[in-house]
């Protein structure tokens, strides 16, 4: 039994938000479905592909209270496609459809019992973290990308996250990159705490920290087996990744021989225009780092053999040696074009040791990148 | 303008050393001058005649006609297995040759290249002189003769080279090109292989002569694309410029094995030895590889190829190796059958190698790569050995620090 009645762009919105936990190849068929639930004075909305769940629970009047579950896309198509208006949703009894009408249209649409799905983990006790959503936002978005993409070493999949006192370190590395962003929490951990967090969960919860102005509070179960993220009328819940991830402290350079400071637009504009010639030849783009009193430069240039070549410069202001050292352009491209402010920093060492990249005035972010060997 | 007009004129000399691969034996070892010698392997065994001197020719003995025949034509023949390194070492000798002239060079295998000496003339003097100069430095710091055509376009050098063979030297006047090709047969033409040739013997066309006065449009209907180029060559007429060498797409190893064979550790051994050489080309060009072939003709003949692209570039021999076995069991369990031919190959080639953080194991892996190398380059390539590929030591002979497979590839 479900009577209720919701705005259709409501239920929109909420049906997109909890459709990205859907699943896509749904080993069980019920997680093709959504969870909708009306109870109390709320609609609640839920989907689940068994690694990340979204709840998400909108304003409705509840006539009489009940659960179903209903295809995903169907029910998202369809609300999609309705005018905006009053939806009213009803389900006489368990067994029958669900009819939805609004406006002059009307819909029966079957569903498979709430019964069957999967519960969504509840997270009442253990650590609680708040973070401002803007900073939370722009430190995965620096940090997020630099996971591995493929599942050959899990943990490199996920975000290393290290709470610690009133500070938060977010840390992802693939073998070829490592990004490490810190960031202050509102509140204090009394324990250091670290777990690794799927990259695709926080790309998700990045999706949801729209609007919100509030802080986003993050709570780590007491087995650190599972993490809440609750946002206004939001929640998603992910598994977290075990496993132990690298010592990255390590793999940071602590000293260079060659440190360009440039302007981050200019820089990003040359390694694009380079890596347009860079991708017939495994996407190599070459720096050659030139100092002169206080006006050095550094030449970016890629070529495609039997295509062509082209060659771009920036304006420096470069310490230390000349260098030459070359890089995977996507590499490059992908750092440069989530740090924050108008200058960077490129520090060098020799041709076949790693490139560090920090934003001008912060400390609070520094990016590796492995160079490509090649031949100049 | 009118006054450098002569200096525009192309001049293209092709140069095509004669009976090379016998050529280089006869230096090597002088008793077989003069005499009907065959290189291309054992007369018993099931291979092709390479190379034939003029001596042998005279029996009728060509290129690619089986040994077996080679041997009932000319028994007296001297058959030799041949042997690549020597080729290639001659080979390098003629390229630094022609290199102190130009370096406008199109290599065509080992043996023949083109050369544009166009605008030479005015500072060199004229270009038949030059032809001679190289024949003369070819002869005295290499042993052997070349035959060498000049004239304004690839095609017509190559005829003219072709038609003065052994140690000649044709040139062909600008504007003499049709007359020059004229009176002979059209097989001549690089062009016109054996089917096209009975085609045009059909319609009564023999010579390159009667072949360019057949209206182009005719031609087009009846041989397409080829058609019109046939026609262009025929009237001396090729504006194609010189391909300077361009690095290779691919590189690959095989061998044809003296009895068919289903052994697995034979194959995995050849496979280890010739992925092992695949590797080693690979570095020395500096390049890493996405893709990896395998090859295989069953005794039957019926032949495949198997690929596989890696997730990322590799150079290492063990990488090689272990996709190619990867394909071998793959298509041993689709086919278990006697097998004729083993191939394995590389390709997708890049340049570059994008360096790890947490891979110590690459680094070691390159160092062992790079230390193996210099030890095969300095003693041979049996002077370190893998476990898998000893099994080839029972087998083959060891020549020059490597192994002696039966049907080695004598170009390369």
């Amino acid at each position: 039994m479900m009577k209720v009645s919701c705005s259709q762009e409501d239920l929109s919105r909420g049906l997109a938000v909890v459709g990205r936990a859907v699943a896509t190849r749904a080993v069980l068929p019920i997680t093709s479905n959504i969870l909708i639930a009306a109870e109390g004075s709320q609609l609640k909305l839920a989907a689940t592909n068994l690694e990340i769940a979204i709840t998400c629970w909108i304003g409705a009047t509840i006539e009489e209270e009940g659960t179903i579950t209903l295809p995903a896309k169907l029910v998202t198509d369809f609300v999609n496609s309705l005018p905006s208006g009053r939806i009213d949703m009803a389900m006489p009894s368990q067994s029958q459809p669900v009819e939805l009408t609004c406006a002059r249209y009307e819909a029966h649409i079957s569903g498979l019992d709430a019964a069957d799905f999967p519960p969504i983990p509840k997270i009442d006790e253990g650590v609680t973290i708040r973070v401002k959503p803007d900073e939370l936002r722009e430190a995965i978005n620096q940090v997020a990308f630099a996971a591995a993409s493929e599942e050959s070493r899990p943990v490199l999949t996920g975000v290393h996250a290290d709470f610690d006192g009133d500070q938060l370190t977010l840390a992802a590395a693939d073998g070829f990159r490592l990004a490490v962003r810190k960031l202050s929490l509102d509140n204090v951990v009394d324990e250091k705490i670290a777990v690794i967090i799927p990259a695709r969960a926080l790309a998700e919860l990045n999706r949801l920290i729209t609007d919100q102005e509030e802080p986003v509070e993050l709570t780590i179960n007491p087995k650190k087996s599972q993490v809440i993220f609750k946002l206004r009328n939001i929640e998603m819940v992910s598994q977290l990744i075990q496993g132990t991830f690298p010592n990255y402290d390590q793999l940071i350079p602590q000293s260079y021989t060659t440190r360009a400071v440039v302007n981050l637009a200019d820089f990003l504009r040359a390694t694009r225009s380079a890596s347009i010639f860079a991708r017939d030849g495994s996407g190599i783009v070459r720096l050659q780092i030139m100092p002169k009193d206080g006006n050095g430069k550094i030449a970016i240039s890629a070529r495609a053999e039997e295509v062509g070549d082209n060659l771009g410069e920036v304006d420096a202001a470069v310490e230390g040696d000349e260098s030459k050292v070359a890089f995977n352009s996507k590499y490059l491209v992908d750092v440069l074009a989530v740090l924050a402010g108008d200058e960077v920093v490129l520090e060098t060492t020799t041709s076949s040791s790693p490139g560090v990249l920090r934003p001008v005035g912060k400390d609070n972010y520094v990016h590796v990148v492995m160079p490509m060997f090649v031949q100049w | 303008m009118f006054f450098y007009k002569g200096l525009r004129m192309p001049r293209i000399l092709h140069i095509d050393l004669d009976a090379f691969f016998v050529s280089v034996e006869q230096v090597v070892n002088p008793d077989l001058r003069d005499k009907p010698v065959v290189v291309g392997g054992d007369p018993g065994g099931r291979g092709v005649v390479a190379c034939a001197s003029y001596e042998a020719r005279v029996y009728g003995l060509r290129a690619g006609m089986s040994l077996a025949v080679a041997q009932r034509l000319c028994p007296h023949a001297i058959f030799l297995r041949g042997n690549f390194y020597r080729y290639r070492d001659a080979s390098a000798g003629l390229r630094d040759i022609l290199a102190e002239f130009t370096p406008d060079i199109e290599p065509l295998g080992l043996e023949e290249a083109f050369l544009d000496l166009t605008g030479f003339e005015p500072l060199y003097g004229p270009v038949r002189k030059t032809a001679l100069q190289i024949k003369r430095r070819i002869r005295e710091e290499l042993g052997l003769t070349a035959s060498i055509g000049i004239a304004n376009s690839k095609v017509v050098s190559k005829v003219a080279s072709d038609l003065c063979k052994p140690d000649g030297l044709v040139e062909v006047l600008s504007g003499e090109e049709p007359l020059f090709l004229a009176p002979l047969p059209v097989a001549k033409l690089p062009c016109v292989g054996s089917k096209t040739e009975s085609a045009l013997r059909r319609i009564g066309i023999t010579t390159i002569g009667e072949l360019a006065r057949l209206p182009l449009s005719f031609l087009k209907q009846s041989f397409g694309v080829h058609g019109e180029i046939m026609h262009r060559y025929a009237s001396g007429i090729d504006g194609r410029r010189l391909a300077p060498p361009a690095p290779p797409k691919s590189i690959s190893r095989e061998t044809t094995f003296g009895e068919d064979t289903s052994d697995r550790v034979f194959l995995n051994a050849t496979l280890h030895y010739l992925g092992e050489r695949v590797g080693a080309t690979l570095r020395s060009q500096e390049k890493q590889a996405k893709c990896v072939t395998l090859k295989l003709r069953y005794a039957d003949f019926e032949s495949i190829t198997r690929s596989r692209t890696l997730k990322e570039a590799t150079d290492t021999d063990r990488t090689i190796y272990e996709v190619g076995q990867y394909l071998l069991e793959k298509a041993l369990e689709r086919r278990a059958a006697l097998v004729r031919l083993i191939g394995v190959g590389v390709s997708n080639l890049t340049e570059g190698r994008q360096l790890k953080m947490f891979d110590p194991g690459t680094e070691r892996l390159e160092r062992l790569n790079g230390a193996i190398d210099r030890i095969r380059g300095r003693y041979g390539f049996t002077a370190i050995e893998v476990g898998s590929t000893l099994p080839l030591r029972g087998m083959f002979s060891i020549e020059d620090g490597r192994y002696r497979l039966e049907t080695p590839s004598l170009s390369r």
